[in-house]
């Protein structure tokens, strides 16, 4: 059905288009989110139509099949320097570029009422899902750089302009930080680009050479990389600038900060560093997972003194993002795969907590618990839906989270045995930051800190992508093979490099 | 039959569903109670068949109907379902109990008006995944809807959740179990590891017992105790089940004596292929089991609120059934018994019984006069014949006075741990405790029973006997708890069939007949030791609670009032909780707050100072004018071609 048609390129290119249809409103900008959310809607459509098109164990000789890559297209771009654009699709990357499509469309849903500067701020939504699309089915360095980059822009307007008090605080430590960052992966990079000397910045053929590079080079180039992708994820020591920007972003810049921005680093040192630099993974793997469980446990113990309500999830994010670098660090195939499943249910889940903070926000006129109290009189649906979300945020079954929890900690044991006992700490704690924060926030008597007179339910614009997002957590709860057989046969292929799979 | 046992959890679900989704004028009587009697009663009839299939020897234990959950690679979980005789066992206790609290909830929570719908929906779910629970045939599975049931309990108990003690006993609740709830996952994670597999058909074989390291065996299967702990309330994570009385009576009486807190104790039953093969797990079970047992019952001496009394009761039931697993293990390993095993199963069910009706009797009353407080009650037994003569019978049960069910359950248990001591001596000990526990709990149901209903009223109140809807539930649940003690005695007898779930551990052990079993009981001089204590017991609690002015001060002069206080402080136990999480923890989280905020962060804060004249340049340009940005991204673009193009090659 999608043979010969550049599919990919296509949902790359509708919401670039939409952007400058948008931006170029001129009066009419009362019109942007319309325009916005067809453009977004029709993206989320065609990567609906790829993934059910997506198949898990694909002939080789199909059209648009390209070493383990599907719908591929390759074209030269700038051949002196070997840059192309190449654009593909494994089961690694799937999900993730689903969950892209589908969050940008809630929340440009959710944003229904944005008054200032529509223009500007759905044209900013637009570009940033190009962004991030284009980091998701990227094959060549130059380009992933280039999308990389991309991202950030529109991140820092939303923070920069639609933000809270602190905002331009909050945009240049964003900015700086995430930079610094990109500038180590730059550099990684260029030393593979040179390193390798073929004159290409293909990323398959540079990994068909990189992983025989001497052991020294490629801890090397790892540890930059690790470090550039690290901060984005981010683990703990390099997180600071995540709270600052969660707190001062408007509630659809949360939602994309932390349910794709993030997602980006965890992308990148699965799709990047540990394909190509198998010597230096290895010998870094310690280092990985212990990252990973100092950020599971400190964003857990951080949660526990929160009392912004939004400050909270962004810190769990923290911690929940650390399972996925922990996986990653066992370097076996459940791990791995369960690693990748957590992104994607973390993009869900957190997209739920962040938008449910924004309704608390709108409602109430703060996030502060100790302000806010007894919720669930007036706002039952408001309740019922952040008391949904907390609990998959925190591990229940039934609800998407469990079984990456569940599979990361069998695989830390199958690896490193007792020391499993120290992240698994972390589920407790994080059922007891929740639930506190429900109980402060939503349960006991009504709050007389704040005004309540004119409390009112979570409006249609609010309820839909939350309701949508909670039909999803439950789906892929339930049926998590769903996703499972899509990952695993790519993390399969990985796999082969360590001597497994 | 048994093919069909999956639908068993569907209908409640179903109802579950029709309740939460239904326009609200479809919801028809009592918000959505039809809906919930309609599917409780279902699962009520099919769990009967399936247990008449099990009575005439049927199980599903092999080759059991599957469901591939996840798969990846070599790693694959599976659901199915398991039926064997304690399977069984479980389906009458939960289908039993739980369709007369919803018939009883029918009248009980008439007032709560909108909120019914929500009582409805949450408690369909919970019988729903209880159900669930115990026809898992792997622990991924019990594990899954093990804590689904404590979501069910979570939200039931905060059901009433303006009250600030309502949404904080949740809390509490809810994360107690947790820690007990994440050595479970400790424990099923380490033996799938080694064997490879969480179906019990897989891990009870003898191939799956060498695959794991001794060591190893013991800790996972503590671990999985661990569960039980917090699930059944065992010391030291019992503190959260008086706390969690905030909720509904009749959520008291489902969740938290029949049947969720029961799951602790099936999974201990449901382990002892695993257990026997670490008699150090073994007598860790026996040890906090003999604890729980005195600890609760000492509490329940000084406590005041009815529901309380009831509540710490169950913790100390619950801890005879958890002593009789552990010993109960001990005689299999070594005496080829079943003794223990049975006994303590036969308690669950026994207990679930007397327990819900002693519960539901107190609902009754409270339902009556609208308090929770025995020393504002009294003389309420000229008002509420049914309700008195009803938890009369429950409080004879439970003190196990024969004939009524609790004399035949708890007498095997003893028997049972006194049978252990000729393995391990500390079993004398932990008999000691029992014994000591049985006539404190005769004494205290007494206390509790004279409080209520003899004497003159302490208090005005208008009581009235309960409408139907709730006395005919108290009336089946009495008829029960005479009689369910005799099915000790009934075809192959209780021990009999309880055996044949464990045959493969049992080697060459000869079956007792019933007249053995008789025999035994009237024959051992155990017997006429403990029941001559629960008489005395009860005989006390009269003397003290029904002769008029009698000095009750003593207690309170005794040690200087310390043991008094120590009592009604629940031995400080709450306290110290409290406390470490608001010290400790929450001391900890706030000093790492401070460091995050002021180390880290001021780290790289010190970082962005040394290039401050860097920032204050960017400062100065970023003035929100988009224009200028744009041009000046266009700049850094072009100068990075640039960088790419023309520089960057002669480089390499």
């Amino acid at each position: 059905m999608l043979e010969g048609v550049p599919v990919l390129s296509l949902t790359i290119l509708i919401p670039l288009i939409g952007a400058f249809i948008t931006f170029s409103l001129g009066k009419y900008g009362k019109y942007a989110k319309y325009i916005a959310l067809a453009f977004s809607v029709g993206a989320l459509l065609l990567s609906l139509l790829i993934a059910y098109e997506f198949a898990t164990d694909p002939s080789p000789s199909a059209t648009g099949y390209h070493s383990d890559y599907q719908f591929y297209e390759e074209h030269a771009w700038i051949s002196t320097l070997g840059i192309n654009y190449i654009v593909g699709l494994d089961g690694i990357s799937l999900p993730l570029f689903v969950l892209t499509t589908l969050l940008c469309t809630l929340s440009i849903i959710f944003s229904w009422d944005t008054e200032k500067r529509p223009k500007e701020y759905f044209g900013l939504m637009l570009i940033l899902e190009v962004g991030v699309l284009g980091v998701f089915v990227s094959l060549d360095y130059f380009m992933f750089y280039v999308f990389w980059e991309v991202v950030l822009i529109p991140m820092y307007f939303m923070i920069g302009i639609w933000g809270g008090p602190r905002k331009d605080y909050a945009a240049i430590k964003f900015f700086i930080y995430t930079h610094v960052a990109s500038l180590a992966l730059l550099i990684a990079i260029m030393a593979m680009y040179f390193e390798a000397g073929l004159q290409t910045f293909s990323m398959e053929a540079i990994a068909g050479v990189s992983v025989d590079f001497a052991k020294g080079v490629q801890v090397a180039i790892f540890a930059a990389m690790f470090f550039g992708f690290g901060v984005k994820l981010p683990m703990v020591p390099f997180h600071t600038w995540l709270p600052d920007a969660h707190v001062e972003a408007p509630t659809a810049g949360s939602v994309l900060l932390a349910g794709l921005l993030l997602k980006m680093g965890g992308y990148g040192i699965i799709r990047v560093a540990m394909t190509s630099l198998p010597q230096g993974a290895d010998s870094l793997s310690v280092l990985m997972a212990v990252m990973g469980v100092v950020s599971i446990i400190y964003g857990a113990i951080l949660c526990l003194a929160q009392t912004d309500l939004k400050k909270m999830v962004a810190y769990s994010s923290i911690s929940h993002m650390g399972f996925v670098l922990l996986g990653f660090a066992t370097l076996g195939e459940v791990g791995i795969v369960a690693g990748v499943f957590q992104m994607f249910a973390h993009g869900l889940v957190t997209a739920v907590l962040f938008m449910m903070c924004g309704v608390v926000q709108h409602k109430c006129g703060t996030r502060l618990i100790p302000q806010l109290g007894g919720l669930a009189k007036r706002m039952p649906i408001a309740a019922a839906m952040i008391t949904i979300g907390f609990l998959a945020s925190l591990g229940l079954p039934g609800l998407v989270s469990f079984a990456a929890e569940f599979m990361v900690l069998y695989a830390t044991f199958a690896k490193w045995s007792m020391w499993v006992f120290v992240p698994i700490i972390a589920v407790a704690i994080t059922a007891a930051y929740y639930l506190w924060a429900l109980q402060k926030s939503m349960f006991g008597p009504m709050t007389d800190k704040i005004d309540t007179s004119h409390l009112k339910d979570v409006t249609w614009y609010e309820g839909v992508p939350v309701a949508i997002l909670i039909v999803l957590i439950a789906v892929f709860g339930v049926f998590p093979s769903l996703i499972f057989s899509k990952i695993t046969p790519a993390v399969e292929i990985l796999l082969r490099l360590y001597g497994g799979g | 039959m048994l093919e069909y046992a999956w639908l068993i959890p569907v209908f409640p679900f179903v109802a579950f569903l029709l309740i939460a989704l239904l326009p609200k004028r479809t919801l028809w009587w009592e918000s959505g109670a039809v809906y919930a009697i309609a599917g409780t009663l279902c699962s009520l009839v099919l769990s009967m068949l399936v247990v008449w299939s099990v009575l005439n020897g049927e199980t599903l234990t092999t080759d059991t109907p599957k469901f591939k959950w996840l798969e990846v690679g070599d790693f694959s979980l599976e659901f199915g379902v398991w039926i064997d005789q304690l399977t069984a066992l479980m389906l009458v206790v939960v289908s039993i109990v739980g369709t007369l609290v919803v018939v009883y909830s029918g009248g009980y929570m008439r007032e709560e008006g909108e909120g019914r719908r929500r009582y409805y929906a949450e408690i369909t779910l919970f019988i729903s995944v209880m159900f669930g629970l115990v026809i898992s045939d792997n622990y991924l599975q019990m594990f899954i809807f093990w804590e689904l049931v404590g979501l069910c309990s979570y939200l039931l108990i905060g059901f009433w959740y303006e009250k600030p003690s309502a949404a904080s006993a949740a809390k509490r609740a809810f994360i107690v179990t947790r820690v007990g709830d994440i050595m479970f996952m400790a424990g099923i994670i380490i033996l799938f590891k080694y064997v490879g597999s969480l179906d019990f058909e897989t891990l009870f074989s003898e191939s799956a017992a060498v695959a794991v390291p001794t060591d190893m065996m013991i800790l996972a299967t503590a671990l999985i105790f661990g569960g039980a702990i917090g699930k059944s309330a065992q010391f030291p994570l019992h503190e959260w089940l008086p706390d969690a009385m905030e909720g509904p009576t009749t959520v008291s009486a489902l969740i938290h004596a029949a049947t969720m807190v029961k799951a602790g104790v099936y999974l201990v039953a449901r382990s002892y292929p695993l257990l026997i093969h670490a008699p150090e797990s073994l007598l860790f079970v026996a040890v906090i089991g003999g604890v729980t047992a005195i600890l609760a019952a000492t509490v329940a001496l000084a406590a005041n609120d009815i529901k309380r009394v009831l509540a710490y009761s169950t913790i100390s039931q619950l801890g005879y059934m958890i002593l009789g697993l552990g010993a109960g293990g001990y005689l299999v390993i070594y005496a080829n018994s079943p003794g223990g095993y049975a006994a303590a199963t036969f308690h669950l069910m026994n207990h679930a019984f007397f327990k819900a009706l002693l519960f539901l009797c107190a609902g009754s009353v409270i339902h009556a006069i609208g308090t929770n407080d025995m020393r504002l009650m009294g003389g309420l037994g000229k008002k509420m014949k049914i309700t008195s003569l009803t938890m009369l019978i429950g409080a004879l049960a439970i003190s196990g006075i024969p004939p009524f069910s609790g004399f035949w359950s708890k007498d095997e248990v003893l028997a049972a741990v006194w049978h252990a001591g000729e393995f391990d001596s500390v079993f004398f000990l932990l008999w000691l405790m029992g014994i000591v526990t049985a006539f404190m709990t005769a004494f205290y149901m007494f206390r509790m029973w004279f409080m209520t209903f003899a004497g003159e009223p302490r208090s005005e109140y208008h009581a009235h006997e309960s409408p139907r809807i709730m006395t005919v539930p108290l009336m089946i649940l009495a008829g029960l708890a005479m009689t369910s003690g005799f099915v000790l005695f009934i075809g192959d007898g209780f021990k009999g069939f309880m055996e044949s779930s464990i045959e493969g551990l049992l080697h060459g052990a000869e079956h007792e007949s019933l007249v053995d079993i008789a025999a035994e009981i009237f024959t051992d001089p155990l017997t006429y030791v403990s029941l001559t204590l629960a008489v005395v017991g009860i005989m006390l609690a009269r003397k003290i609670y029904l002769t008029p002015g009698f000095d009750r001060s003593m207690f309170s002069r005794g040690f200087n009032g310390k043991l008094q206080r120590a009592l009604e402080n629940r031995w400080y136990i709450s306290k110290f909780y409290d406390d470490f999480a608001v010290k400790v923890v929450y001391g900890l989280s706030l000093i790492a707050d401070k460091f995050d905020r002021y180390v880290i962060d001021g780290l790289v804060n010190g970082f962005a100072f040394l290039g401050g004249n860097t920032g204050n340049f960017i400062r100065r340009l970023q003035d929100g004018n988009v224009q200028r940005y744009a041009s000046l991204i266009l700049v850094g673009i072009c100068l990075l071609l640039i960088l790419v193009l023309y520089i960057l090659p002669w480089g390499g």
